[in-house]
């Protein structure tokens, strides 16, 4: 019997003891180590060579992730690992650190109980150490922290036992910060906050393979003396001979983070809203692999031979072949062609997996990331937020026309996979929009269908997306149907941050029963009796009925509503989205007969009239903002800040970092497009640089009229705007 | 001058003597025909039989565009025509006042509509009718199953104890209505009775309904039963509309056994 075939084995019978499984992500800031800590892992396991490991890069199967050396998906993986005498079952996932993937990491997080934080010893936490945290507590998954590339403090920076100390200390000190911050509104958690003396902190080189805790350095008798010392002549094998990273690495995963029974209780009630009380609440509480089949997808990815993949989470039931599962959002069922584990890049099928454990699985046709798959029908799981929009969008076409159906399907594909990618197909003109979360985002998917699919495609230069949001309350303004029997009297205003916020992290959704809606936007500072009359939200906008029993309105709701949404999917300057708007319908005056107040009425009617309101509240237009903090060597920080200021950017913060400058700032996203080369040059390459999307500001007063216009003569609008827009 | 005329229920015979005088007479000719139509003629017989040219408008054409018809009617006598009557169920009477706002003088030339053709063909009374109501196809409009105001002007008619015509929808000729359709729905041009009879039977499976059918056609068809029954007939060619009795008089009650063929003890008889 092979060795692999060996762990697969081992894993099948394991995973019907939920107490020994963990199932954890690592996660972290690009470049501090995860996919090269995620290969020590698996070489401890048994599951690569140990010589490879690191350098192998074994979680990033796709070709483009080994030549450009980042983790673009997320990889799932089993392993075993044994602690105290008791078998382990670790199912891992490592995530993508880069800014551009967020949206994969966020999906992971559903799956998992525990995150391993992975912080770079030299940088210290990151931007990104921030956003994948909050991803994590927000989900309600427990944090770990492993203190990377502690091997360069010794050997490349000749720190000393105490300057070493303060660092690392301080490391610690900044994660605590984040994570108290984070916590402190949830009652739910107590102290999730990380400790050295309590093994929750970990150090160590993924890169030659060492590692340590308390714990660790307990049980071998090594002190950081010695290990700096090891260290410092270059004796690295004879380190992580005798205290391998993956011992201490799994050490802590198996004591720290909670198995499947007891985080299932305290996670079900954060990420799904059906009745507590039902049966099935139960079976997911108490891991029940006898309970009625529920499995959360928090992946879906393309395997050449079996077809669509579904990965994620099962929280009750088992998974079998040939079950027929209900998916949320979609009639009928799907039939369940197999089941399997991950094992590496590759599935291995197995006869079924149940609760507590990650699965893989194909035949579900229907589902995409982010769908409830289960035996019952049942309150689907809350949606799975990820925090950023997108911000670039890039035009597509196939370059013969024989490509094109490929061509859809292959972007609808996309779409399915990758809930932060949006899609938009015309079929007319065969130029689809893809849009995403940055350059590099929409650079890998394009390639991704010339090479996987072998289609050649043509892309567009990548165009910044817009927002329009009015400034100030607008008066009633009336809205006419063309047959001028049905009218409508409609009021806009911009809405506070606090509640976009809220609608924009899914805290307040047409989704949720209405009393728990109204006291969310109550507490994001929305009058009662507002919250009251929410109609109906859309985007980041909301519709308030102030109406007061207008016979067939009720009736013709629907129909009010497509037209709103038309003129906020399209707003009046430059077809751009409408974003953080309060709409209030006042009063309607409608024809007694329904052929009379049909689709070809009320739409324009509430259309025209809801343009008119936000024209009439000086509707401005608001683009992308990205904040940016370059790390560099003194000497060019003139260099770095001036790229930031060139860019219509604006230089927040300046200070120093150990023996580096750091410039902290703020530019539009349509300006940081080239970044990446640009600062190479100024900086003569000795710059490390990190973006990260920071919403939608207004553009100043003296930039709006010329980029409507460039994007109305884009979009083939006319090249005039409404009179009534005067103030632009 | 701006005329509306009414051309009737059936063809291009259909139109009153007084019309025909005034079309012919017109310099310039519209039309509309997206609320109803002469099924028993073409545009073409209809232009050659009064000699004369017709220039056919759709609903933008009329409601957001009727700029040209009002220019030329201030110095031209222009004519309007609409299937039925000009003014009744197509209230085209908003092109009037358009036209009296820029000061053009206007005339109505009246036609024949399923209005009064319904009562003179169930012998149901005139004074006994409550409200009309119109049931859409189910795409077109906003509600979820019968909307509410045709079931409301069904309730209120029957607790008055009056009769409701109920005028079946015809396509409709926009985008966005056809965009709300379902992808194994197809766009039927005419909703027939028996059509119209299944969508009332989802709430009114016993009530008794009367169908009219082809008013002013040489074969026109009056047949009564409950809408489950009628569901399941056919009714032949178009256009078709549905009553529904409410009290019947004595001799209303006759009529309907006698034209319509209903069951007698079916009805609510004062």
């Amino acid at each position: 019997m092979g060795r692999r075939k060996k762990i697969v084995q081992e894993c099948e019978r394991l995973m019907d003891e939920p107490e020994n499984i963990r199932n954890i992500a690592i996660a972290a800031h690009v470049d501090h180590g995860k996919t090269t800590l995620s290969d020590n892992l698996l070489a401890g396991a048994g599951m690569i060579s140990d010589e490879t490991a690191g350098e192998q890069l074994a979680m990033d199967t796709e070709e483009d992730e080994q030549e450009r050396g980042i983790t673009i998906d997320a990889a799932n993986v089993s392993m075993t690992h044994e602690y105290e005498d008791t078998n382990h079952l670790i199912n891992l996932i490592d995530t993508p650190g880069h800014v551009d993937f967020g949206g994969d990491v966020t999906r992971a997080m559903r799956a998992v109980d525990g995150a391993l934080v992975v912080v770079d010893a030299v940088e210290g936490a990151m931007p990104q150490t921030e956003t994948v945290l909050r991803q994590a507590l927000r989900e309600g998954v427990k944090p770990t922290l492993f203190i990377n590339k502690v091997d360069r403090l010794i050997s490349e920076l000749q720190e000393g036992p105490e300057e070493m100390q303060q660092r690392l200390l301080s490391v610690i000190h900044d994660v605590n910060e984040l994570i108290r911050g984070m916590t402190q509104d949830m009652d739910d958690i107590d102290d999730w906050t990380v400790s050295v003396e309590e093994g929750t902190v970990g150090f160590g080189s993924a890169l030659y393979k060492w590692g340590v805790s308390m714990p660790s350095m307990q049980r071998t008798g090594m002190d950081f003396g010695e290990i700096m010392e090891l260290e410092r002549n270059d004796n690295r094998q004879e380190l992580h001979e005798r205290t391998p990273l993956s011992d201490v690495v799994l050490d802590m995963v198996c004591e720290h983070f909670p198995n499947p029974v007891d985080a299932q209780p305290m996670r079900i009630p954060r990420i799904w809203r059906g009745d507590d009380e039902s049966e099935l609440a139960e079976t997911m509480r108490l891991v029940d692999e006898d309970g009625e089949v529920v499995f959360m997808v928090t992946d879906i990815a393309m395997d050449p031979h079996a077809g669509e993949v579904a990965s994620g989470r099962v929280f009750s039931g088992s998974l079998e072949k040939g079950q027929e599962l209900y998916v949320s959002g979609t009639a009928g069922k799907n039939r369940v062609q197999s089941v399997g584990i991950y094992m590496g890049g590759e599935r291995e099928e197995v006869d079924h997996v149940p609760a507590g454990n990650i699965a893989a699985v194909t035949g579900l046709r229907d589902a995409i990331a982010g769908s409830t798959v289960s035996s019952v029908e049942m309150t689907p799981f809350e949606s799975i937020e990820h925090i950023s929009e997108p911000v670039i969008t890039k035009s597509v076409e196939a370059q013969t026309m024989d490509d094109l159906p490929k061509l859809i399907e292959t972007l609808r594909q996309v779409s399915k996979e990758d809930p932060t990618i949006q899609i938009t197909i015309n079929e007319d003109t065969g130029e689809h929009l893809i849009s995403g979360q940055g350059e590099l985002h929409l650079e890998v998917i394009t390639q991704r269908i010339e090479k996987n699919q072998g289609i050649p495609v043509n892309t567009g230069e990548p165009i910044v997306v817009y927002r329009e949001q009015p400034q100030q309350p607008s008066a009633e303004i009336e809205g006419i149907s063309p047959n001028r029997h049905n009218r409508f009297y409609v009021s806009i205003e911009p809405m506070p941050d606090e509640l976009v916020e809220t609608i924009k992290m899914g805290e307040a959704s047409m989704d949720m029963p209405e009393q728990e809606r109204r006291e969310a936007l109550q507490e994001a500072g929305m009058d009662k009796d507002d919250s009251q009359e929410v109609e109906h939200i859309h985007g980041t906008n909301i519709l308030i009925d102030d109406t007061k029993g207008i016979q067939h309105l009720n009736e013709t709701m629907e129909l009010v509503i497509e037209g709103f949404e038309d003129a906020l999917d399209n707003g009046p300057l430059a077809n751009e989205p409408v974003q953080g708007t309060l709409i209030r319908l006042h009063d309607a005056r409608l024809h007694e007969d329904t052929i009379h107040r049909g689709p070809a009425q009320v739409i324009p009617a509430t259309r025209n009239a809801l343009h008119k309101a936000l024209i009439d509240g000086k509707i401005k237009l608001l683009e992308p903002m990205q904040d940016a903090r370059i790390d560099v060597p003194n000497d060019h920080m003139g260099a770095a800040s001036g790229e930031i200021q060139g860019r219509r950017g604006r230089v927040d913060d300046m200070y120093q970092e150990g023996d580096l400058m750091v410039v902290e700032g703020i530019a539009p996203v349509d300006e940081m497009i080239g970044f990446a080369s640009d600062i190479r040059s100024a900086t003569e390459g000795r710059a490390a640089w990190n973006t990260e999307n920071a919403g939608f500001e207004v553009m100043s007063d003296s930039l709006q009229r010329e980029k409507i216009m460039e994007i109305r003569e884009r979009k083939g609008m006319k090249l005039e705007l409404p009179p009534s827009i005067d103030y632009i | 001058m701006l005329t509306f005329i009414g051309l009737g229920l059936y063809d291009e015979h259909s139109i009153t003597v007084e019309g025909q005088e005034a079309l012919r007479n017109a310099d310039r000719v519209y039309a509309e025909f997206y609320t109803s139509e002469l099924i028993g003629t073409s545009l073409e017989d209809l232009e050659s039989h009064h000699d004369i040219e017709i220039e056919v408008r759709d609903r933008t054409g009329v409601e957001q565009h009727p700029e040209d018809i009002l220019e030329a009617a201030e110095t031209e006598d222009v004519a309007f025509l609409t299937a039925g009557d000009t003014m009744i169920s197509t209230t085209h009477v908003d092109l009037r006042l358009r036209a009296h706002e820029r000061g053009i003088e206007t005339r109505v030339v009246h036609g024949v509509t399923a209005q009064t053709a319904t009562s003179a063909l169930t012998g149901l009374q005139n004074y006994r009718f409550g409200k009309a109501t119109t049931l859409p196809f189910p795409y077109a409009h906003g509600a979820e199953g019968l909307p509410a105001s045709v079931s409301n002007t069904i309730d209120d008619n029957r607790a008055d104890g009056l009769h409701t015509v109920v005028y079946l929808d015809i396509k409709v000729d926009n985008e966005a209505a056809t965009n709300r359709l379902e992808t194994d729905e197809t766009l039927e041009e005419y909703m027939t009775a028996d059509v119209g009879a299944e969508l009332l039977a989802e709430e009114y499976p016993d009530l008794v309904g009367v169908v009219v059918a082809r008013a002013g056609s040489p074969d026109p068809l009056v047949e009564a039963g409950t809408m489950t029954e009628l569901a399941e007939r056919e009714f032949g060619d178009p256009l078709h509309l549905l009553v529904v009795p409410g009290d019947c008089h004595l001799l209303e009650a006759d009529a309907l056994v006698e034209l319509a063929g209903a069951d007698r003890d079916a009805l609510d008889i004062s």
